[in-house]
C-alpha cells in the first residue's frame, strides 16, 4: 500500500459512500479523497427485518449486518497496491511495423516499458485495429476477459466488454464451465438440469436442512472457503447453527479443508480422482444390504436393474463394486465406508459437492462427470427431495425474495449490450470462435478442434457441435485484447500460455488492466483501467442471474443487497475507468457515440435501476442517496412474527419437493416439462443408465452409459506416478478470489496458511503430510519445489496430519506468477502459480473440460537463493521515472473528456 | 468517554466459534494502516498484527485432526506489565480499562514491546515506537464515527468477537462469559484483563473401535473409559463411525484407556499421554471366547 504519505484521522471530514467486491458490499470512508476505511455495511432501523427460520425449538435469524470476508477488508490495500497500473505503457522494444511482423515477440513476458499519453496509446490501438482488420479482416481480433476483477453491471464482462466488442465484431473465446465441470458435462444426462449447468436446485433447503437433516455430507466441499461463490462469509453462521443443534457434519475431501477441520464428526480423505469408487461402493452396501428407497426408485428412476447388476458385478466388467474393491482405490478403510453408507441411508441426509452443491474440485478430475452423475444418482436412491433428503450443499439456500427482480450479474436482462438496457443492441459479425483452456494450443499450432459450446445451458445437444478453428473461411487470429485479472493463476499448464504471447503469430497484444499483472507483462500495449471504488457503478452481491445458470445463488446470502457502486475517490494517477477506456477507442474508429449512446456510467447505472423493481421501493435519488436497498424476504407486514418483528413467512420453494412428491414442479427457473413432474434427461427420470449419451456419444470413453469409476489418464496407476507419486490437490482459493488478490494485496501474505514471505519473496503455502515430510527431510517452513514434466513450483511447506501420505495441497489461482529466469519456459515458478504443474488436457474427447484434479507430482526441499525477490516490480518502477515531454499530463478524467471530446468529430471525420 | 457508557468495556473471544476466516484480522490492518490518530499512530503495511491469530494443528494422526484457532489481539490487562515496564507514563490505563501507548512518549522504549508476555506489543522501526491494540477506543470515544463496535469484532461473521460491557451483569457479554469456559491466556495467570478468552480447547484423545480385522466393521456402542493420574474418570461410547473422543483434557499428563463391549475381550491402554492431542488407533476387538 502507498499513500503519498501517512495522514491524520478526522472523522468530521469523513465522506460515506458504498461499493460491492467479491469480499460482499463495502461501507467506504473516505477522507480529503483517499480511502480511510473500508466497513462492512451495518443495517439500521430503516432497514427491512430479517427472516426467521424456526427449528428445534429455537429461533434462528442472522445478524443485522452483511458479513464480508477478508477480501474486502483488503480493499484499501488494494486499491493503492504498489503494481498499480499507473500509465499507459508501451512495450520499449515495439516496433509498429507496416507488415505487423518482427516485433520482437520473443520478448514478450520481460521487456521493460515506456510510459505513453493516453493519446499515443489510444491512437496506436486504433490504428493497428484499423490495419489487422484490413489485413485480416474483423475475425483477426479475439478478446477475452476474467470474472470479477471489478464489481458492477455497468462494468461487467457481458455488459461493457461485450458491447465494445460485439460492436466491433472479433473472435469470442468461450469460457469453459472452470468450477463445476464434471456437474456441466455429466449430471445432465443423469438428473437434467442442463439449464442450471448441471446445479441443484437451492430453494429453501437452509429451512429444510435445519428442521429435518441429521447428517450433512460435504462432498469436495469446504464452505467456509469458498463462501457460496459471491456471498462472502454469509452462510458461516448458519453452519454454526446446525452444528450446535447436533446435526453431523460428514467431509470427504483429499484435503482435511478448513470447514471440516471445525466441524466435522468424520473425515474421509480418498486418493485424488477416486471419489467416484467411493460413491460406487456406497451404493454396493445399500444394494446388498437393501437400505435405499425402492419405491422412490422405481417411481423416479431409469433402468436401475442395469445399473444395480453393474454394482454387483453382474455387469460386463464382472467387478462387484465391494467396500474392498473401493479400499483398494481410495485408500479408505473399508469399514469407513461401510459407516458413512449406513450413516446415509440411516439418517435423514444430505449431500452436496462444492459450494453450491453442484460444484467441487472432485468434479475437475478426469472421473470427474461420472463423480457427479453418481453423486445425483445415489441422492435418487436415498428420495432426494424428502425431508432432510437433498442433494445441497450448506452454503446457499436461504429464504430469499423470488419476487423481487433486480438483474444480478450476469443476467442476460442485465447488461449493457443487451435489451432492456440499451437502445441500440450489438450484434458480434464473427462467428469464429476460439475455446479458452485451449487458446495458447490454437494460437500455436494455428489448429484446433472441439466438440461443445462453451455452456451449454440451452440443452444437452450443445455439447455435441463441432467447432474448428480456424473456422472455414476465416483468417487466423492475429491480435488479442486482455481485459481484466491473469488467466496464469487459473487456466492449466500455465507455461504454455507464456509460450503463447511470445509466438509472432501474434502481431499485436493490448492488455486493460488495473494492475500489472503476469498477462499484463506480456503485452505491447498497456491501458491502466481504475478500480470500481474509482467510477460510478451499481451492483448486487451473490446473484448469478436468471440467465446466469446457478440461478437464485444469492440465496447463498442471509441479505440481498444491491449498492449504487459511487465514485468513492478520483482515479488513481492516469487510470482511467473501462468504460472511458473503450468509449475513445469507439471514438477513434468512429463509433464512439454509438457505443455510448450519449449516456455517462451514471446514467448507463440508473438503467439498471430503472428496468428493476427497485423503482417501486425507492427513487433514483434516495437510492444514490443511502447508497443502498435490503431486499426485504416479504413484502407484506402480516408475515412477520408478531412477537419479535421478524419475517416467519415468505413464499416457499423448497427444492426438489415437487418430484418427491409427483407434483407438477413449482420452483423457480424451471422448464415447462417439469410442470408434468418430469426431470430434464430424455426419460424426464434419474438416468442410472444415460439415454442422451447413449444417443449422442456411444463411443464416449470419458462418460459410459452407467457412471463408472475409472482408472485416470494421469493418476495413481498411470506411468507418470512411478516419477511423480503425489497426487496435486489444488481448490479454489481461501485467500484469494479467482487471480484478484494475492500479487495486489500484501495484507493476505502475512496470512501464515497462505503465503510466507522469505528474502522479500512471498511463496505460497503448500501441504505435505507428516510422513512424506519426514522422509524428503521437509520441516515445516522449509522451501520446497514441486514438480512434474510441465513445470516447478515453489513453495513453503506446511507439514500436516491434515491429508494422507499420497496427497499435496496447494491452492490454484495465484495472482503472482514469478518465474526465475523471466521469460524463459518452464522455469521454476516461485510466484506459487500452481497450474504450471497441472495438465492441459481435457477430460475427454467429447468433454472439453478442464481437469487439474487429476496431476501426479514429486516434491523435493531446496535452499531458496536469496537472490529470488519479486522479479518485476523494477519495470514499474522505470516507468515511474520517466516523464511525459510532449504532452501535458491529463489530470483528471474530466479534463480528459474535455480534450478528447473536442477530438472526437476529427477522428469521425479520419475514420469516413 | 465511549458512546454508549460503558464501565469496563471488553470483547469475548469465543475460540469455539473462531474459524480463522482472517476478517478481524485484514479489519484491524484496514483501520490502522496509513493513518495517525491521537490515540496510535500508524502501523506500518506489514510486520504487525495488532489482532494476531494464533492457530495449531490438535492430532497426531490423519484419522482425527481439528484445529484451534485463538485471536490474539492485546488483552487490555488489569495489571499491565507493559505499564510497569514503561517510563514516563508512556503506557496508561484509561479509567475504562482500555490500556494505551502513548504515541509520543513511548518513542524510544523498546522494553515495552519485551515486557509484554502475550507478544501482542509490536516494535516500529521506522517510528521506533512500540505500538498495539487500541480496542479502536478512538472510534468508540468519537461521536461522529457512525460504528459502535471495534473493527474486529464488526468484522466477525460467527459472533466469536462479542464486545460489550463487563462491569454489567446483563450485558450480552457478560451473559456469554457466564454461558461458556473462561480460558485466559496461560502466560496471563490469574490476572483478571479486559479481553476474555473462551473455550480454548486443550487436548483430546481419541481412537476408533473395530470388530475382528477381517470383518471390516467398525464397532458402534462400545464403552470407553479414560482414567487419569489423579483418578479423574471420563467415560464415552462409540459413534455411528467406530469412533470415540474425549475433549480437553489437561496437557502432558497419562491416561488409562479401557474399551469394553459386551463379548469381547476388553482392551487397555497403560499409558497414553496428552503431551499432543493424540488419537490412540483403532482397536481391533478380539472375541471373548
Amino acid at each position: 500500500m502507498s499513500f503519498e504519505k501517512v495522514m491524520m484521522s478526522d472523522s468530521k471530514r469523513e465522506k460515506i459512500s458504498h461499493s460491492v467486491c467479491v469480499g460482499g458490499p463495502m461501507t467506504l470512508h473516505t477522507i480529503d479523497g483517499v480511502i480511510r476505511r473500508v466497513r462492512p455495511i451495518v443495517f439500521t432501523d430503516d432497514d427491512p427485518a430479517g427472516w426467521v427460520i424456526k427449528a428445534r425449538g429455537k429461533e434462528y435469524t442472522p445478524q443485522r449486518k452483511f458479513t464480508m470476508s477478508l477480501l474486502g477488508y483488503c480493499e484499501k490495500d488494494r486499491t493503492y497496491a504498489y503494481d498499480r497500473l499507473k500509465y499507459p505503457m508501451i512495450r520499449e522494444d515495439f516496433v509498429e511495423t507496416p507488415d505487423g511482423k518482427n516485433r520482437n515477440t520473443e520478448n514478450r513476458g520481460k521487456s521493460g516499458y515506456r510510459r505513453a499519453s493516453w493519446d499515443e496509446a489510444l491512437s496506436l490501438v486504433a490504428r493497428e485495429i484499423k490495419r489487422l482488420q484490413k489485413t485480416y479482416g474483423k475475425e483477426t481480433i479475439t478478446a477475452c476477459t476474467s470474472s470479477h476483477h471489478s464489481w458492477g453491471l455497468v462494468g461487467y464482462k457481458i455488459s461493457l466488454f461485450k458491447r465494445f466488442f460485439s460492436m466491433m465484431g472479433y473472435t469470442r473465446v468461450a469460457d469453459n464451465p472452470d468450477s463445476w465441470e464434471g456437474f456441466h458435462w455429466g449430471t445432465p444426462h443423469s438428473y437434467g438440469y442442463y439449464w442450471r449447468l448441471g446445479g441443484p436446485e437451492p430453494y429453501d433447503m437452509l429451512e429444510m436442512a435445519m428442521q429435518n437433516a441429521e447428517t450433512i455430507i460435504c462432498w469436495s466441499s469446504d464452505p467456509d472457503t469458498s463462501r457460496g461463490g459471491y456471498s462472502a462469509q454469509e452462510s458461516a453462521l448458519w453452519r454454526w447453527w446446525m452444528k450446535e443443534m447436533g446435526i453431523e457434519f460428514v467431509f470427504v475431501d483429499p484435503f482435511n479443508n478448513y470447514t471440516s477441520v471445525k466441524h466435522a464428526t468424520k473425515w474421509l480423505g480418498p486418493r485424488m480422482g477416486t471419489d467416484a469408487a467411493l460413491l460406487e461402493a456406497i451404493a454396493y452396501v445399500w444394494i446388498t444390504e437393501d437400505t435405499f428407497d425402492h419405491e422412490y426408485v422405481r417411481q423416479h428412476g431409469h433402468r436401475f436393474e442395469e445399473f444395480k447388476n453393474h454394482i454387483l458385478g453382474l455387469g460386463p466388467d464382472g467387478t462387484p463394486k465391494t467396500p474392498k474393491w473401493a479400499e483398494e482405490l481410495t485408500l479408505i478403510p473399508a469399514m469407513d465406508i461401510k459407516a458413512l453408507a449406513r450413516r446415509w441411508a440411516q439418517t435423514p441426509t444430505t449431500v452436496g459437492s462444492g459450494m453450491r452443491g453442484g460444484f467441487g474440485g472432485a468434479c475437475r478430475s478426469s472421473n470427474g462427470t461420472e463423480y457427479a452423475r453418481l453423486l445425483t444418482l445415489l441422492s435418487c436412491m436415498q428420495g432426494m427431495g424428502k425431508p432432510g433428503r437433498a442433494f445441497w450443499g450448506p452454503g446457499c439456500g436461504a429464504p430469499m425474495n423470488y419476487n423481487f427482480w433486480f438483474g444480478g450479474y450476469s443476467d442476460p436482462l442485465a447488461s449493457i449490450a443487451g435489451y432492456p438496457v440499451c437502445d441500440d443492441v450489438p450484434v458480434n459479425s464473427v462467428e469464429q470462435v476460439l475455446y479458452r483452456p485451449n487458446l495458447p494450443d490454437a494460437i500455436l499450432d494455428g489448429h484446433y478442434e472441439w466438440y461443445g459450446e462453451g455452456f451449454c445451458g440451452g440443452g444437452v445437444d450443445l455439447e455435441f457441435t463441432r467447432h474448428v478453428y480456424p473456422a472455414p473461411g476465416c483468417n487466423k487470429v492475429h491480435c488479442f485484447w486482455r481485459y481484466g485479472g491473469s488467466f496464469f493463476g487459473t487456466m492449466l499448464d500455465t507455461n504454455k500460455w507464456a509460450k503463447m504471447y511470445k509466438s509472432p503469430e501474434l502481431e499485436f497484444v493490448i492488455n486493460q488492466d488495473i494492475y500489472f499483472t503476469p498477462e499484463t507483462r506480456h503485452a505491447d500495449v498497456i491501458l491502466p483501467a481504475c478500480t470500481n471504488i474509482e467510477r460510478v457503478d451499481i451492483g448486487e452481491v451473490g446473484s448469478s442471474g436468471l440467465g446466469g445458470y446457478c440461478s437464485h445463488s444469492e440465496s447463498g446470502n442471509s441479505w440481498q443487497v444491491i449498492v449504487y457502486q459511487d465514485k468513492a475517490i478520483e482515479p488513481l494517477w492516469d487510470s482511467r475507468s473501462d468504460f472511458w477506456i473503450f468509449s475513445q477507442v469507439a471514438a477513434r474508429l468512429g463509433w464512439g457515440e454509438k457505443f455510448t449512446e450519449g449516456r455517462t456510467e451514471e446514467e448507463w447505472a440508473k438503467r439498471f435501476w430503472q428496468f428493476s423493481d427497485l423503482p417501486k421501493q425507492i427513487s433514483w435519488e434516495d437510492f444514490k442517496k443511502k447508497g443502498y436497498y435490503v431486499i426485504p424476504v416479504s413484502m407484506k407486514e402480516e408475515d412477520k412474527d408478531p412477537k419479535t418483528g421478524l419475517y416467519e413467512n415468505w413464499i416457499r420453494y423448497p427444492g426438489f419437493q415437487w418430484f418427491a412428491e409427483n407434483r407438477a414442479c413449482d420452483t423457480m427457473n424451471h422448464k415447462v416439462f417439469q410442470e408434468e413432474g418430469l426431470l430434464g434427461t430424455f426419460s424426464g427420470k434419474f438416468e442410472f443408465v444415460s439415454e442422451s449419451l447413449t444417443y449422442w456419444a456411444p463411443d464416449d470413453e470419458a462418460r459410459r452409459p452407467i457412471p463408472q469409476y475409472q482408472d485416470s489418464w494421469e493418476g495413481h496407476k498411470s506411468l507418470s506416478a512411478d516419477k511423480f507419486p503425489y497426487g496435486l490437490i489444488s481448490p479454489h482459493p481461501r485467500f484469494d478470489y479467482h487471480t484478484h488478490y494475492n500479487q495486489h494485496a500484501k495484507w493476505l501474505w502475512e496470512v501464515p496458511k497462505n503465503r510466507v514471505v522469505i528474502n522479500g519473496n512471498p511463496y505460497l503455502v503448500c501441504h505435505i503430510n507428516t510422513e512424506v515430510a519426514e522422509r524428503k527431510g521437509i520441516k515445516d517452513g522449509d522451501v520446497v519445489r514441486l514438480f512434474n514434466d510441465r513445470g516447478s513450483c515453489l513453495c513453503v511447506a506446511r507439514v500436516t496430519n491434515r491429508l494422507y501420505p499420497q496427497t499435496i495441497h496447494a491452492y490454484t489461482s495465484s495472482g503472482i506468477y514469478n518465474p526465475i529466469e523471466y521469460g524463459k519456459y518452464k522455469s521454476w515458478d516461485k510466484g506459487g502459480s500452481i497450474n504450471v504443474l497441472t495438465p492441459g488436457r481435457l477430460i475427454g474427447d467429447y468433454v472439453p473440460a478442464m481437469s487439474p484434479y487429476s496431476c501426479n507430482i514429486d516434491v523435493e526441499k531446496v535452499d531458496p537463493d536469496p537472490n529470488y525477490g519479486q522479479g518485476w516490480e523494477h519495470i514499474l518502477d522505470a516507468v515511474d521515472k520517466q516523464q511525459l515531454e510532449t504532452e501535458r499530463p491529463i489530470r483528471t478524467s474530466a479534463e480528459a473528456d474535455l480534450l478528447f471530446g473536442e477530438k472526437e468529430a476529427q477522428y469521425k471525420k479520419e475514420a469516413i | 468517554m465511549l458512546k454508549k457508557p460503558m464501565k469496563k468495556p471488553g470483547i469475548a473471544i469465543n475460540s469455539a466459534r473462531c474459524m480463522a476466516c482472517y476478517a478481524c484480522f485484514m479489519a484491524c490492518k484496514d483501520e490502522h494502516c496509513g493513518w495517525d490518530t491521537a490515540l496510535s499512530k500508524s502501523q506500518p503495511e506489514m510486520g504487525q498484527y495488532w489482532m494476531n491469530i494464533k492457530e495449531w494443528e490438535r492430532g497426531d494422526n490423519p484419522r482425527r485432526v481439528k484445529t484451534a484457532t485463538v485471536p490474539t489481539p492485546c488483552s487490555h490487562c488489569d495489571n499491565p506489565a507493559c505499564m510497569a515496564a514503561a517510563k514516563d507514563g508512556a503506557v496508561y490505563k484509561r479509567d475504562d480499562g482500555i490500556v494505551i501507548i502513548d504515541p509520543e512518549k513511548a518513542v524510544g522504549q523498546k522494553q515495552i514491546v519485551d515486557a509484554c508476555p502475550v507478544g501482542a506489543v509490536y516494535w516500529n522501526e521506522a517510528l521506533q515506537l512500540p505500538q498495539k491494540c487500541t480496542m479502536c477506543a478512538e472510534l468508540l470515544d468519537d461521536p461522529d464515527y457512525p460504528g459502535f463496535e471495534p473493527r474486529c469484532v464488526e468484522a466477525c461473521p460467527n459472533q466469536a468477537l462479542v464486545f460489550g460491557d463487563l462491569a454489567d451483569p446483563e450485558s450480552n457479554i457478560s451473559k456469554l462469559i457466564a454461558a461458556n469456559k473462561v480460558t485466559q491466556l496461560e502466560c496471563l495467570g490469574d490476572m483478571g484483563s479486559s479481553v476474555v478468552h473462551l473455550n480454548i480447547p486443550q487436548t483430546f484423545l481419541a481412537g476408533t473401535v473395530a470388530y475382528p480385522k477381517e470383518l471390516e466393521e467398525v464397532c458402534i456402542g462400545a464403552n470407553v473409559k479414560v482414567t487419569g493420574e489423579d483418578g479423574t474418570v471420563y467415560e464415552t461410547v462409540t459413534n455411528w463411525a467406530g469412533d470415540w473422543e474425549v475433549e480437553d483434557l489437561p496437557r502432558g499428563k497419562s491416561w488409562k484407556v479401557e474399551i469394553t463391549f459386551d463379548g469381547f475381550k476388553p482392551v487397555v491402554y497403560d499409558n497414553e499421554r496428552t503431551d499432543v492431542d493424540h488419537y490412540v488407533g483403532i482397536t481391533y476387538l478380539e472375541p471373548a471366547i
